[in-house]
């Protein structure tokens, strides 16, 4: 018996591809986010309100997941920004390599900040390096407070958090400050950021953040 | 449910590997699998075993060592002539 030692990651070919997107993003100066959360708790509408609030001609693309349909794609591209769809087929999750394919024909030159919005999932996503700055993790109040804890890993990894949805806090039995403990137990010192897409609330802090985040 | 796409990048590195090594067979794969992962062990033995049945593969057994951050690396191969 002879043994091989090998000491190299499972998912060594996406990190390869993961580096060179992340090179290419650096060189630009391009803030590329991945965004990742369980379905329903509002990413697009998120990214919706976002692209909304930015004037004509900022520099901002996104490529959005979906197992199927270009749904996400059609509501994104009323705001006048490149939208494309990454349509996975199955696929429960974004690979670098998917983000390669779909950035073929964009003049990245002409982008400032990438926002990619994953699969409808806070498990696999959460594996797959796709070459941005940082993962940005939705969570709302119509869930349970110990998602975090639950799904260790995509809240550790993530750079924000934003509680969406605190317009309906007056309806659900979610506790706030339990759902930042049960975040803080996997993730000390995560940034949280309290939102409502519905009536707008904190997003001017989300906003804040993206500024600050770009210069960074 | 991804462990389908883990199981498939396991077994490609797996194979590149044992190219290197003429003649030889590949009897238990090394994998260090931490608990933020995002991958479950279970999960995965049961897709490698789906996946390498009828092949080359089939007898190689998946050694699975626990860890505790992120880790999901291949930690070694062994063989026999």
């Amino acid at each position: 018996m002879e043994r091989v030692p090998l000491e190299r990651k499972v998912l060594s070919e996406n990190d390869r591809i993961a580096a060179g997107l992340r090179e290419r993003f650096a060189e630009r100066g391009i803030l590329a986010l991945n965004f990742i959360s369980s379905p329903g708790s509002g990413k697009t509408m998120l990214l919706e309100r976002t692209l909304g609030a930015f004037p004509a001609g900022k520099r901002v693309a996104v490529l959005t997941g979906d197992i199927q349909t270009d749904n996400d794609a059609q509501r994104l591209a009323k705001y006048g920004f490149p939208v494309r769809q990454i349509s996975t087929g199955g696929a429960c999750h974004l690979d670098a390599r998917m983000i390669e394919r779909g950035l073929e024909g964009w003049d990245l030159d002409q982008i400032d900040l990438l926002f990619i919005e994953n699969v409808g999932n806070l498990v696999c996503p959460t594996s797959y390096d796709l070459g941005e700055r940082a993962k940005v993790v939705v969570l709302s109040v119509t869930e349970g407070e110990d998602k975090p804890l639950k799904y260790p890993g995509i809240f550790h990894k993530a750079e924000l958090m934003i509680l969406n949805k605190i317009d309906l806090l007056p309806y659900v039995p979610f506790k706030i400050e339990l759902a930042r403990e049960c975040a803080n137990r996997v993730h000390p010192g995560m940034e949280i950021i309290e939102v409502s897409c519905t009536t707008g609330a904190g997003l001017d802090v989300w906003q804040g953040w993206l500024e600050h985040r770009r210069g960074h | 449910m991804h462990e389908m796409g883990i199981a498939s990048s396991v077994i490609e590195t797996v194979r590149a590997e044992a190219a290197q090594h003429p003649g030889a067979r590949v009897t238990k794969v090394g994998l260090r699998i931490g608990e933020l992962s995002g991958v479950d062990a279970a999960s995965l033995t049961f897709c490698f075993e789906a996946l390498v049945k009828e092949t080359e593969l089939e007898s190689a057994i998946l050694a699975i060592e626990d860890a505790g951050c992120d880790e999901l690396d291949l930690t070694y191969l062994e063989m026999e002539e």
